[in-house]
């Protein structure tokens, strides 16, 4: 009986242990996470006017299930360290629910982030991008969202288009309907500017002369933010999840033991 | 034939006094993306070809014909006879970019390129003046230099090959599904299925070991045997039928989860 008592005892301290990472852990998810719906990076109009802004749904369970996480940590180290059966059976079932929230954040994260092509991007942007009529509220909302981070994005990364200027002139777009071709091959925003904030030498834009305006792709610019984003939450909600699942275990095999 | 034997860059006079030089206006061979568009083109400026031939009063202009209306055009007597811009899809010709043969000099010092069609402000006022317009078909063009002197036509440069704008296509033909799904969200989703697959029954096996079979006596904390309390069979069953709810519960939103990715990566 002692034995076994000893034997059941050694399982509290790699339990305290465990729990007390999952604790930092999920303070440390809730603070990724929060940073992420914090959008430094200001490409949020861009997913919204996608309406597949599952990674962000993903990043906002993420803030949830990481204070759950801190808050059920400390439930089981009291739990495990007082050895009161109860606790540790409400610890254990809130936990499960806690991880099927989580495997959901990881699961939408990952799927979601594929797709967000640069193909996705390019039609979005030709549709929208200085759309002149627009049908409802919703439609102007989106319109002036995905505008203005467009425009953001080439003066901040001196970048045109997706994959370069020769995007606007392969395909027809809505800002073609208002800008007329001769004027406005690409938008200004392409043009090198100077620090009054216009072109440089706006014929020389015009017509592509290297060094007057913007030749390489946005779509750098917008991927990197977003699979940063989507990796953080996909990939460490994984390793949580797998180290709370041991501990999880060990909780279970040590509740069943205990008086 | 009276010219095929001439060297190259030397001048033949046809009849009627009009020098046709061998210079062949073209599209500059530089990779600018600008150089062709729906209603624009660039041409790389002449450069030392008209000094023979022009004084400092003469003018050079651009005439551009559509390729198939190019055999058709002729060259305007005087400068009133100028085909405008605004008999283009009349005439399928018209003559613009009007300027000093000075800027054509061998020292001038000016931009390589021409940009034909670049003015936006000018066209539909009816005037004689000459009009850099947009272009408002793709064409295909062909283009020629002109040298009017005070008498008329001086000397021309041969037609060009025919300059074809672009045609942009629709955006309704861009595909945004993405090719297939990365192995990274097939890698996590199936380990984390098999995870909390294995948690759901390792609930189960803990509830039947430890709820209906009683626990073991002893535990971690130092108490005397006596305060030990009776474990009531009633309290544990109701616990095993809460927590089995849990886990079918918890088991059903797992396999809900793995049927969306699969649904949704189909």
């Amino acid at each position: 009986m002692a034995k076994s008592d000893d034997g059941i005892c050694i399982l509290q301290g790699p339990l305290v242990f465990g729990n007390v990472v999952i604790g930092m852990c999920g303070i440390a998810l809730t603070a990724e996470c929060i940073f992420f719906v914090s959008d430094p990076h200001g490409l949020y109009p861009l997913l919204e006017a996608t309406e597949n802004d599952d990674i962000y749904a993903a990043a906002w369970i993420g803030i949830f299930v990481g204070f759950a996480l801190f808050a059920l940590s400390i439930l089981g180290i009291v739990g495990v360290i007082k050895s009161n059966r109860t606790l540790l059976l409400v610890y254990i079932i809130l936990m499960l629910i806690t991880y099927a929230f989580e495997m959901a954040s990881c699961i939408t994260a990952a799927t979601h982030r594929d797709f967000l092509t640069p193909n996705l991007f390019l039609k979005q942007m030709l549709e929208r991008y200085q759309k002149s009529e627009t049908v409802n509220n919703n439609d102007k909302w989106m319109t002036e969202g995905v505008t203005k981070t467009w425009n953001k994005l080439m003066l901040q990364n001196q970048c045109c288009g997706v994959h370069g200027p020769s995007d606007w002139q392969e395909y027809m777009s809505a800002f073609r309907m208002t800008h007329s071709d001769a004027d406005f091959p690409w938008p200004h925003n392409c043009c090198v500017m100077d620090a009054q904030g216009s072109p440089v030498n706006l014929d020389g834009c015009k017509l592509g002369v290297p060094g007057y305006y913007n030749s390489n792709g946005c779509y750098d610019a917008i991927s990197g933010p977003m699979n940063t984003h989507a990796w953080g939450v996909a990939w460490f909600g994984f390793a949580i999840l797998c180290w709370t699942f041991c501990v999880l275990f060990g909780t279970m095999f040590y509740w069943s033991r205990i008086e | 034939m009276r010219w095929a034997g001439a060297p190259r860059g030397a001048w033949v006079t046809p009849p009627g006094g009009r020098a046709l030089l061998p210079y062949v206006p073209r599209v500059p061979p530089a990779a600018l993306p600008g150089k062709l568009t729906a209603t624009t083109f660039a041409l790389e400026r002449p450069c030392c070809v008209f000094d023979r031939h022009a004084n400092a009063s003469d003018t050079i202009w651009l005439a551009v014909a559509f390729a198939n209306a190019s055999a058709a055009f002729r060259n305007p007597p005087s400068r009133a006879d100028v085909p405008p811009y605004e008999q283009l899809p009349t005439a399928h010709s018209y003559m613009t970019l009007e300027t000093a043969a000075a800027t054509y000099a061998c020292s001038a010092s000016s931009p390589a390129v021409l940009r034909v069609g670049g003015d936006t402000v000018c066209g539909g006022q009816g005037g004689r003046d000459p009009c850099n317009g947009p272009l408002p078909s793709p064409g295909p063009y062909r283009v020629k230099f002109l040298v009017m002197g005070c008498h008329g036509p001086k000397a021309e440069t041969r037609w060009s090959d025919p300059i074809l704008l672009r045609r942009a296509g629709s955006p309704s033909t861009i595909d945004p599904a993405p090719v297939r799904h990365g192995s990274d969200v097939v890698v996590i989703a199936s380990i984390l299925a098999s995870l909390g697959a294995v948690l759901a029954a390792a609930v189960l096996c803990a509830m039947g070991y430890g709820g209906c079979t009683g626990p073991r006596s002893g535990g971690c904390v130092s108490l005397p045997p006596s305060s030990i309390p009776a474990t009531g069979s009633g309290r544990s069953t109701g616990m095993i039928a809460l927590t089995s709810i849990l886990s079918i519960l918890f088991a059903v939103l797992l396999a809900g989860l793995v049927a969306m990715l699969f649904f949704s990566g189909a």
